[in-house]
C-alpha cells in the first residue's frame, strides 16, 4: 500500500482486536477538511471505515478527547440520531487518539449544499430535518455521558481571547453586551456544540447524518438551535437565515412540536450575537495552533485574518440590537 | 530601496504561479483546497504590501480600547469606530466580504 502511514501496521493490529479476525488494509486517503482532526478513509477486512485521529492542538481548550466524543456517538446512535455506525475506540495511533466509525457518503461542503442545483429537494426537507435531529440530540440522557461538562457560556472567551496575545475590542465589546443582556436560563440539555452545514451529510433526500461530536457538551437548548443561524454557516446565502438554506420558522416550530421548548427567532439574537463572538475566537486560536508551532498549516494560519468577517457580523449585529 | 519586482510583485507572481500552473495539475481534494488557502494568503499579504494608511487603529489605541471596553467603560461612539476598523481590515483580508453588506 503506497503512502501509508507509519502508524498504519498499529492500527491494523487494533482493527484486527476490534472486527474480531484478522484484517488487511487494503487502502487508507487522507480526506479533505476537518481543522481540528485528520479523517482517514480506511478499507480493511471488506469494510469501509472512517479512522478520526486527533491532529496537533485544539481548537477551544474543552473539545473532548477521542474516546469521549466515541462515547457521545454511541449515545446519539441509540438515541436514534442518524449518525454514521460507531465501530470502536483505537487508543492511540502514532501517538495520537483515535476511533473507527463507518464511512458514509454524500455532500458535507457548506457551499455546495446552499447553491447545487440538484440539492434543492434536499434544502426544501432540511429545516423540518434539521429540527428533528437536533429534538433526538437534547433528549439524549445525561446520565450516558456523565463526562459531559456544564459550563458557563461567556465565562471561557475572555481568557481564550487573552491567550491569543492581541487586543481584540470588537470582540470585547460584543462580550459586554452579552453579559450586559444575559437570558433566563433554560433546562441544560445535552448539545452537539457545532450543529450547522458543514457538519451534516446532504443527499438529494436531505439529512443523511449528523457529523463532528468534538464540541459535546451539556448547555442550553438554544446554543445549538441559533449556531447554524450564524451568518458564517450560511455559505454566502445571507438572506436565507437558517443556514443560507430556509427560514428558521418551520425549524423552531418542528423543535417546539418535538421537545416541548418554544423559542421564537427573536429569542436567538443573544444566542446569535454569541455564536459570532464563538466563532471568531476560535478562528483567532485556531491561527495560533500554527502561529505556535504546533501545527503548521496554512489553512489554519489564514483564519487569523478571517476573524475580522465575524468582528464586522458582530458589531453589525449589535448595531441592529 | 530593492530592485524589482517589488514585495508585491514578488507576491503577486506566486500567487498567479500557484494559481495557474500548480492548481490546474492538482486531482487530490485536500491539496486542491489548502493551494486555493495559499492563493488566498498570498492575496491578503500582496494587498496588505499595496495598502495605503487608511482607517485602521494603530495597536496602542486597539490595547487601550480593548483595556477599557473590558473593564466596562466604553467610550462614546466605540461601536461605530471599531466597524471603521474591522472594515478596513477586510478590504485587506476578505474585500469581498464586505459587498454582503450593500
Amino acid at each position: 500500500m503506497v503512502d501509508a502511514p507509519d502508524w498504519a501496521p498499529e492500527l491494523r493490529q487494533r482493527l484486527t482486536e476490534l472486527l474480531g479476525g484478522p484484517v488487511e488494509l487494503t487502502s487508507m486517503r487522507l480526506l479533505a477538511g476537518g481543522a481540528s482532526k485528520e479523517a482517514w478513509a480506511v478499507e480493511a477486512g471488506g469494510e469501509r471505515l472512517l479512522v478520526r485521529r486527533a491532529a496537533g492542538g485544539v481548537i477551544h481548550a474543552d473539545t473532548l478527547p477521542l474516546e469521549h466524543e466515541l462515547q457521545v456517538l454511541e449515545a446519539a446512535h441509540d438515541a436514534g440520531v442518524r449518525v454514521p455506525r460507531p465501530v470502536g475506540y483505537l487508543g492511540e495511533l502514532g501517538g495520537r487518539e483515535a476511533f473507527a466509525m463507518e464511512l458514509v457518503e454524500g455532500e458535507t461542503i457548506g457551499r455546495r449544499i446552499v447553491t447545487r442545483p440538484e440539492l434543492g429537494p434536499a434544502r426544501a426537507e432540511l429545516p423540518r430535518q434539521l429540527a428533528e435531529e437536533l429534538a433526538k440530540v437534547h433528549a439524549i440522557p445525561r446520565d450516558r455521558v456523565p463526562f459531559l461538562g456544564e459550563r458557563d457560556v461567556l465565562e471561557r472567551f475572555e481568557s481564550e481571547l487573552d491567550s491569543v496575545g492581541e487586543p481584540h475590542p470588537a470582540i470585547e465589546l460584543g462580550l459586554r453586551w452579552l453579559d450586559d443582556h444575559r437570558p433566563e436560563p433554560l433546562e441544560p440539555v445535552v448539545s452537539h456544540g457545532d450543529f450547522r452545514l458543514g457538519n451534516v451529510v446532504v443527499s438529494e433526500r436531505g439529512l443523511e447524518y449528523l457529523l463532528d461530536w468534538e464540541f459535546a457538551h451539556v448547555g442550553d437548548p438554544r446554543e445549538d438551535l441559533a449556531w447554524p443561524l450564524v451568518r458564517a454557516w450560511r455559505f454566502g446565502v445571507d438572506g436565507l437565515h437558517l443556514g443560507g438554506i430556509g427560514e428558521p420558522e418551520l425549524y423552531l416550530e418542528r423543535y417546539a412540536k418535538l421537545t416541548g421548548c418554544d423559542v421564537a427567532e427573536e429569542d436567538l439574537f443573544w444566542w446569535e450575537v454569541l455564536g459570532n463572538v464563538k466563532w471568531a475566537v476560535g478562528a483567532l486560536t485556531q491561527s495560533r495552533r500554527h502561529l505556535s508551532g504546533r501545527e503548521r498549516s496554512v489553512e489554519l494560519a489564514v483564519l487569523g485574518r478571517l476573524a475580522a468577517e465575524m468582528e464586522y457580523e458582530l458589531l453589525d449585529l449589535l448595531e441592529r440590537a | 530601496m530593492s530592485d524589482r519586482p517589488t514585495a508585491p510583485e514578488l507576491v503577486e507572481a506566486t500567487r498567479e504561479f500557484l494559481e495557474q500552473e500548480i492548481l490546474p495539475t492538482l486531482a487530490d481534494r485536500r491539496l486542491r483546497f489548502r493551494t486555493l488557502v495559499a492563493v488566498n494568503a498570498l492575496g491578503i499579504a500582496q494587498r496588505e504590501l499595496e495598502s495605503r494608511a487608511d482607517d485602521q487603529l494603530s495597536p496602542d489605541e486597539l490595547a487601550e480600547l480593548a483595556r477599557r471596553i473590558r473593564a466596562g467603560d466604553v467610550p462614546e461612539g466605540a461601536l461605530k469606530l471599531l466597524k471603521r476598523h474591522v472594515a478596513a481590515k477586510l478590504r485587506i483580508a476578505s474585500p469581498r466580504y464586505l459587498e454582503r453588506y450593500e
